[in-house]
């Protein structure tokens, strides 16, 4: 969360030669950052600081002038951080009454109120209202200005009400059943979420969103005469439950969700009190109510200088480190090589570890002033088999020609249907942005169809993804991710699809792959041309031309081939070394012959026929298709011997024989 | 006798070849006495007729003869040739005939680039599961349940995912879930690089809801600031350039103690926020241009993970691949590289 400080207010707080352009630098490299110094037309400096969540209490004037004032010391800039003008809270003789009552303490851990009388509505100094606007408020009165302005200055946000609008002068602080309703400050009407802290006046009304915002029917208004000025702490947790059920967050809310030290209630509400006066000319008509059942307890943190060391990677004096974490309000002593710091009340909850400390030491110390090194190299290890397995079919694939399309992980289930998919299988999120982004997918498909589809315009769209799909295994099991490979070519066919599984093949030395026709029959595949990819008995894809109906369903006006292949099961079937295999010293024979085929037999089973018949076959390849004519050049060898036309003519019977089983019939030898 | 015809031979083929017009003559010529005919081959016949001892050196002359023919011959054919290949014109401008070649996306090239550069420090790579439990993406990571923490990280749930040890069922919003992963499977030391996909609830010019981050943890003894110091530094001179610098502010993470911000400083004004003409530089804050988190691992996340934070310590940092790649290339919207627009993919 950001803050906007002036230089002329921070310079209220601290003494410091440091220019704004070296406090700018400074805080960002050892504490806050500061994201931009900007000039203003009086010449004054606006920061725009970044506080981290976990520091509130540098979430303010003071605050980021206490960081200053143990930062800038350390590069040599004298800086002295000035005293919080507090006044004492007077006495006085005869109490304004307020009846208090807290119905869970854990939600209110400290309740402080103050009742002012003779107060003078009227429009606060002049540098006030300009210092208000500079961070981004507006000014109203002199009294709603006290309570920005303090929250500004200390971090500490506080409400006034009218102290005669509060029935009974009753409080009762309770959690907001649910159905109740409150009218807020800005006017307007807010449903309140079971749960969120609210006042409830003597006359039942609800009075405060507290921490959040103030009710209308109690606000300070131009005839308020008497003003109950309202100091608390929350339970952070339930303030942010709040805001995120309201779906509304003011700069109050903003600072109670990150908690607020208790501690710094009495501070605030003691420079209250010489504002009240001074600005609103109003004195003190009350005790002071502090309803404070638990103050948290000191306590220190220990850090070994051995620990210190180790993390800082340099050697360390105890001496300077003790400096630094006193510089920051720490009290600290050393024993046996130990710091123990006895840990500021604004720091409470955030410091708790020896680790903290040695952030806070590192960071003062600073971290621009500890060398690069680089670190010792430890049994450098390959990556995982799958990633090299993506990453050199993606080289290869662009080699090939095809070019890389990523998509979303997260589809529509509308995409799932068109390619029919049923999303009913699919993983969903509970809470999409839109549902564009709404399941998770189990094919690649889809969403590269509409990559094709969006490209048609392109005379080639050959692409390809790698990516993990998503396979649901229960409700409490994570899904199987497996990588896949999904190719669309546009304008090419089966072959072309499946020419490319077998270069994969070839490439990633895959032996014992084939293809077969499909067993199942999706809407997205053409039937007739789609086959199932197997490598031995496994399944390890599918490739074909994707059908005319979920063409059209995409838009698409021309033919598609797909490739679709599961990469984790292809991992376990590459073989990665290849083994010599001694070349036969003897001549291969070669013959070439051409078989008339009844329809519909498939090449594979006759070469797997041909290849059956002997060992001595070590090669059988399609070389022509003319009708039903099929030419193969078969390869004759041994590694043992050159092989005579006599033991030829053998084999070349076996084979015309075999084949003529199956209605296979020799056409001639060529 | 014949040794005379022999040289008389020798010189008279060597005349003829001098004085031949083009590749027909010669053909002619070697026909005419390098040919089955020829007339070389006439007088190899004479030499079983002549006396023992003439034999020997006469054949050796001749055979001479037929290399010295041959060469003059080669020769004569390379001079023809090469004035033919002077006089054919043909047009070196038309296209070449190209192998065919794709394009990888500019996420695949910078993530080779990142691995390339930390695997040369011995780092590992990775990629641990998208879907994941509660635990490992946030409670394992010391961001107990209601920790604002875990709002900044704008988180998908999926619908009906629960376990019952290790809480719902998410899609991962960093790639720290990675680190508890990685030490439940790897003793120290560890050199982890995890490269995945995460997932954030929101969309915008700077904000795609899927994107990338890459995730570097080292767990091993005497492991300290001075090394994160050095290897981010080392990171940035090799993908940015060697001119680049980093530096580490403080910063707020659950997961790390300390925890930093990591800035690389700026291309545009080189570290000093102005540019030449004084005015405020457009790219960057005051020089620094941010990159992402990093810190040392926190004690209880090493604890979660089954590693004795007494003994070991380490870091981590976690970035977007989009991020210093949009910074790599000029690219201003990250939507574009998710668009899948042939005519951006293709110019890289």
């Amino acid at each position: 969360m950001n803050i906007l400080i002036l230089d002329s207010w921070l310079r209220e707080h601290l003494k410091t030669e440091a220019k704004p352009e070296e406090i700018g630098r400074y805080l960002s490299l050892s504490s806050q950052s500061v994201e931009r110094t900007t000039k203003t037309h009086t010449g004054d400096f606006i920061y725009n600081i970044e506080v981290t969540s976990n520091r509130p209490d540098a979430f303010s004037v003071y605050g980021i002038a206490r960081e200053l004032s143990a930062v800038l010391p350390q590069n040599s800039l004298k800086t002295k951080l000035l005293p919080i003008l507090e006044k004492p809270i007077p006495p006085v003789k005869k109490s304004l009454p307020l009846t208090v009552k807290i119905i869970d303490h854990s939600l209110v851990p400290r309740f402080t109120a103050l009742v002012f009388d003779n107060v003078q509505i009227k429009p606060p100094p002049k540098v006030v209202q300009e210092r208000l606007e500079a961070s981004g408020i507006r000014s109203l009165n002199n009294v709603i200005d006290i309570s920005n302005y303090l929250m500004l200055e200390l971090g500490q946000p506080m409400h006034t009400f009218d102290y005669d609008k509060i029935s009974k002068a009753k409080m009762i602080v309770r959690q907001a059943k649910a159905g109740e309703k409150i009218t807020t400050l800005d006017g307007q009407v807010r449903l309140l979420p079971a749960g969120t802290i609210i006042i409830e006046d003597g006359g039942g009304r609800i009075i405060d969103l507290c921490g959040i915002m103030g009710g209308k029917n109690s606000e300070v208004d131009e005839n308020t005469q008497r003003v109950l000025l309202f100091v608390q702490t929350y339970d952070p947790v339930s303030i942010r439950r709040s805001c995120q059920g309201l779906a509304f967050r003011t700069e109050a809310a903003s600072r109670f969700e990150k908690g607020i030290d208790p501690e710094g209630v009495i501070i605030a509400m003691k420079r209250a009190v010489g504002l009240f006066k001074d600005w609103c000319g109003a004195k003190v008509a009350s005790q002071l109510f502090d309803i404070y059942p638990e103050p948290p307890k000191p306590y220190t943190v220990s850090l070994k200088k051995s620990r210190l060391d180790q993390l800082l990677g340099v050697e360390t004096k105890l001496t300077e480190a003790q400096n630094i974490l006193e510089s920051l309000g720490f009290e600290t002593q050393i024993k046996d090589e130990t710091i123990i710091a006895k840990v500021p009340h604004w720091r409470y909850g955030d410091i708790t570890l020896p680790e903290d400390l040695v952030e806070e030491i590192a960071r003062i110390h600073g971290y621009h002033n500890l060398p690069n090194v680089l670190p010792p190299i430890s049994f450098p290890q390959k990556p995982l088999p799958i990633l090299e397995l993506e990453d050199k079919l993606k080289t290869a694939l662009q080699y090939w020609g095809l070019s890389e399309t990523p998509t979303y992980s997260l589809t529509n289930p509308l995409t799932q249907k068109k390619a029919g998919i049923s999303p009913e299988g699919l993983l969903r999120l509970a809470n999409p942005l839109s549902e564009e982004w709404r399941v998770l997918r189990t094919s690649l498909l889809p969403s590269l169809l509409e990559v094709v589809a969006q490209n048609i315009v392109f005379p080639t769209v050959r692409i390809f993804e790698i990516a993990n799909v998503y396979l649901p295994q229960g409700k409490s099991k994570l899904p199987d991710e497996r990588s896949r490979l999904g190719v669309m070519l546009a304008d090419n066919g089966f072959l072309a699809a499946k020419g490319l599984v077998e270069i994969i093949f070839d490439n990633f030395n895959i032996s014992n792959g084939h293809f077969i026709p499909p067993k199942t029959e999706e809407k997205i595949i053409n039937p007739q041309k789609t086959a199932d990819i197997l490598v031995g008995k496994e399944l390890v894809g599918r490739v074909g031309e994707v059908s005319q109906a979920v063409l059209a369903e995409f838009g698409i006006n021309r033919p598609v081939a797909f490739l679709d292949l599961d990469l984790a099961a292809l991992e376990k079937l590459v073989i990665p070394i290849k083994t010599y295999q001694p070349v036969s010293k003897y001549p291969p024979i070669i013959e070439d012959f051409s078989f008339v085929v009844p329809p519909k037999t498939l090449v594979a089973e006759i070469v797997q026929s041909i290849k059956q018949v002997n060992p001595l076959i070590i090669s059988v390849e399609l070389i022509d298709i003319y009708d039903q004519t099929r030419t193969f050049r078969i390869i004759y060898q041994s590694k043992e011997k050159s092989l005579t036309d006599k033991e030829i003519v053998l084999i070349r019977n076996s084979i015309i024989n075999r084949l003529e089983k199956d209605g296979v019939r020799l056409k001639g030898a060529a | 006798m014949i040794k005379n015809q022999i040289n008389n031979l020798k010189n008279e083929a060597i005349g003829e070849i001098l004085e031949a017009k083009d590749g027909k003559a010669l053909e002619e010529i070697r026909a005419r006495f390098l040919g089955r005919a020829g007339k070389i081959n006439e007088l190899t016949r004479e030499i079983p007729k002549l006396p023992k001892e003439e034999r020997a050196p006469l054949g050796k002359l001749l055979n001479e003869t037929k290399l010295t023919v041959e060469e003059a011959l080669w020769q004569a054919h390379e001079k023809f040739q090469a004035g033919k290949e002077k006089k054919e014109w043909f047009d070196v401008t038309l296209p070449g005939q190209k192998p065919s070649l794709g394009h990888l996306h500019l996420i695949t090239q910078a993530t080779r680039e990142i691995v390339d550069i930390f695997s040369r420090l011995g780092f590992k790579w990775v990629r641990y599961p998208e879907v994941e439990w509660d635990w490992y993406a946030f409670e394992g990571l010391n961001m107990p349940k209601n920790h604002p923490a875990r709002d900044t990280l704008e988180t998908y749930f999926i619908e009906e995912l629960y376990h019952p040890k290790l809480g719902k069922g998410v899609l991962t919003p960093h790639t720290s879930s990675g680190q508890l992963r990685e030490m439940e499977q790897t003793k120290p030391p560890i050199r982890m690089l995890n490269i995945a996909k995460c997932y954030r609830r929101q969309s915008d010019v700077s904000h795609s809801t899927m994107f990338y981050q890459f995730e570097g943890l080292v767990v091993d003894e005497k492991i300290n600031i001075t090394h994160l110091k050095g290897t981010l530094d080392y990171f940035f001179k090799q993908f940015f350039g060697p001119e680049r610098q980093a530096r580490i502010r403080p910063f707020h993470f659950r997961f790390t103690e300390p925890s930093f911000e990591v800035d690389v400083s700026c291309s545009e004004c080189h570290g000093v926020g102005k540019q030449e003409g004084g005015e405020v530089c457009r790219v960057c804050k005051e020089g620094w241009l941010e990159i992402g988190g990093a810190g040392m691992v926190h004690p209880n996340v090493l604890r979660n993970g089954g590693i004795d934070p007494e003994k070991y310590t380490g870091y981590a940092f976690g970035w977007g691949v989009e991020r210093v790649l949009m910074m790599k290339y000029g690219i201003g919207d990250i939507r574009l590289l998710f668009d899948n627009d042939l005519r951006f993919l293709e110019q890289f």
